[in-house]
């Protein structure tokens, strides 16, 4: 006993050199491994009703998503899978838990998330150039670099010709088209796309879905993508998850395994494409389309 | 074909007045009433009151105060509507205040406004003050609060704090329905100025329509309503001109030609 509480002195200062060695030499793993780009931590989020009631719109989502991955979050309307991203972005403060980005607590909007939405929400009074530029100079890119930028996008967009348009005279694809370039101008580091194409076409939302697709594939930015849609969700994405309604839960998320850069008439071919779509209706199936169980 | 059909859109306003004052000379022969001129009695009276220097500068200080006045309300009554469309407590304090003014006759509440600050200018500034303000305040309401939620997170998304967005969003998108309170508001304050000068009678066109009604010189006071009813038209015309520039982006109605211009 008496040689257990008198350890001598030096005893004390081996243990601080291992521990000194040790930061220096072996840093720890969590350091070395970035956070994830978005982590979703018990989050939980409940609406205020008429009449009192309070309706539980996601219940103890967890999530993480890594950086340059295209996740999308699939679901029957009405699962809360629009608040999960309106809560990443920072519009809605969720009731309880918290999201991170880059390890940092969202309290509020900020443009390193850049949020597509389905109505496009393009600002009317500007032109599509206006529009682009809008990002960049409120964040003090001088005017005559922002419209170069501007200019690179709304080719890259597919809208060359367009630059002094103003929305109104756009039909619904082409808004879209403005509304990501406009995002795209303030390089956002996360991509928050709600249900973008929703509004469109089933052609329209073919060809949207393609330059998507390859716009993205050439600088894989974090992207976030609700839809309703299973063929869009498995063409789009490495991972997906699943969510079911009433209350709003994660039912489940898989890992889309098919090969990249994916070609539209290729992989509608594959087999496994094929089955992650099959697979994924039964699923959703399975929890009942209209939310009531089978 | 269709030129004649955009030369007979254009006409119409024209055409129209010319009407009016055919009835109204027909009517007036008919009748045969001292209190009641012919058309043509009353337009040759309006050069008489434009070529006289005293009725010039009367009607000169009653534009003077009308444009002071609708100025002022403007710049008030646009931030203010604002506010109230996208700050519920904002809105659910001064809501109650304008409905009680909305439906009271600007003129009746003159005598009171007499009272406190006279009869000059500044009775009858405050008089179109608040026939102007309401309209404005209540089409900037309507506007601010239609504004997509969506475009001001975009903005938000983009770094706009919470003022800036009023200023550069919210204000914008909701100039369509600004203007169209203005335009309401520059009637209105055409309207309040003429019954303001009536019951201060101190100067001013409504001013001279009175002092002609009281000695009997209805040629004038036909002329006058000529001369206040044109220039309504000219003020609404030079307007809808303005806004139809400031707000080219928005969405095209259905143009009914109400002016000239």
């Amino acid at each position: 006993m008496e040689s257990l509480e008198l350890e001598p002195f030096w005893v004390e200062l081996l243990w601080v050199g291992c521990w000194a060695k040790s930061k220096l030499f072996w840093p720890p793993r969590v350091r070395a491994r970035a956070p994830a780009m978005i982590a979703i931590d018990h989050v939980s989020q409940t609406f205020q009703t008429s009449g009192r009631q309070s309706h539980l719109a996601l219940s103890d989502i967890s999530l993480t998503i890594e950086e340059g991955s295209f996740v999308s979050i699939l679901g029957p309307s009405g699962c809360g899978k629009s608040t999960l991203l309106y809560i990443v972005g920072g519009f809605v403060n969720p009731t309880q838990g918290e999201a991170t980005v880059k390890g940092r607590t969202i309290t509020g909007p900020g443009p390193d998330r850049g949020p597509v939405f389905q109505e496009f929400a393009l600002f009317p009074w500007k032109t599509v150039l206006g529009n682009v530029m809008y990002g960049p100079r409120q964040q003090g890119v001088k005017s005559a670099a922002a419209e170069a930028q501007a200019r690179t996008l709304i080719e890259m967009v597919g809208l060359k010709g367009y630059e002094n348009f103003y929305p109104k005279e756009l039909s619904g694809g082409m808004k879209q088209r403005v509304a990501l370039a406009r995002t795209l101008a303030y390089h956002p580091a996360v991509l928050l796309m709600d249900e973008p194409f929703g509004a469109l076409d089933a052609h329209t939302r073919t060809r949207l879905q393609n330059d998507l697709l390859n716009i993205w594939e050439r600088d894989r930015k974090t992207v976030l993508f609700v839809t309703h849609s299973v063929e869009e969700a498995v063409f789009l994405s490495d991972k997906l998850v699943v969510m079911t309604r009433s209350p709003g839960r994660i039912k489940q998320v898989i890992d889309i395994d098919l090969p990249r850069p994916r070609r539209r008439a290729a992989l509608l071919l594959d087999p496994r494409y094929q089955k992650y779509v099959v697979d994924i209706e039964r699923l959703i199936d399975d929890t009942g389309e209209d939310g009531l169980r089978p | 074909m269709i030129a004649g059909r955009a030369l007979l859109s254009r006409s119409a306003p024209l055409l129209a007045c010319l009407g009016l004052l055919a009835i109204w000379q027909v009517a007036a022969l008919i009748l045969k009433t001292d209190s009641f001129p012919t058309a043509l009695e009353a337009l040759r009276a309006v050069p008489s009151i434009l070529g006289d220097k005293e009725s010039l500068i009367n009607i000169l200080a009653s534009l003077r105060r009308m444009a002071i006045a609708f100025s002022v309300a403007v710049a008030v009554s646009i931030p203010l509507g604002l506010m109230m469309g996208r700050n519920r407590y904002v809105a659910s304090f001064f809501n109650p205040l304008l409905m009680i003014t909305y439906p009271v006759p600007k003129a009746a509440l003159m005598p009171i406004i007499m009272l406190w600050l006279g009869v000059g200018d500044l009775a009858k500034m405050l008089v179109i003050f608040l026939g102007v303000s309401l309209p404005v305040i209540y089409h900037s309401f309507q506007g601010a609060r239609a504004v997509e939620e969506k475009m001001l997170w975009s903005g938000a998304a983009m770094g706009l704090s919470a003022a800036q967005r009023l200023i550069r969003i919210v204000l914008p998108a909701a100039l369509p329905e600004i203007l169209t309170g203005c335009r309401t508001g520059l009637v209105l304050a055409l309207i309040t100025m003429v019954t303001s000068e009536m019951i201060a009678r101190q100067s001013g066109a409504g001013n001279i329509l009175f002092n002609a009604l009281d000695m009997g010189q209805y040629e004038t006071v036909y002329a006058m309503i000529i001369v206040i009813g044109a220039m309504g038209i000219g003020l609404d015309a030079a307007f809808e001109k303005l806004r139809s520039r400031l707000v080219r982006w928005s969405e095209p109605g259905f143009d009914i030609p109400l002016s000239f211009a």
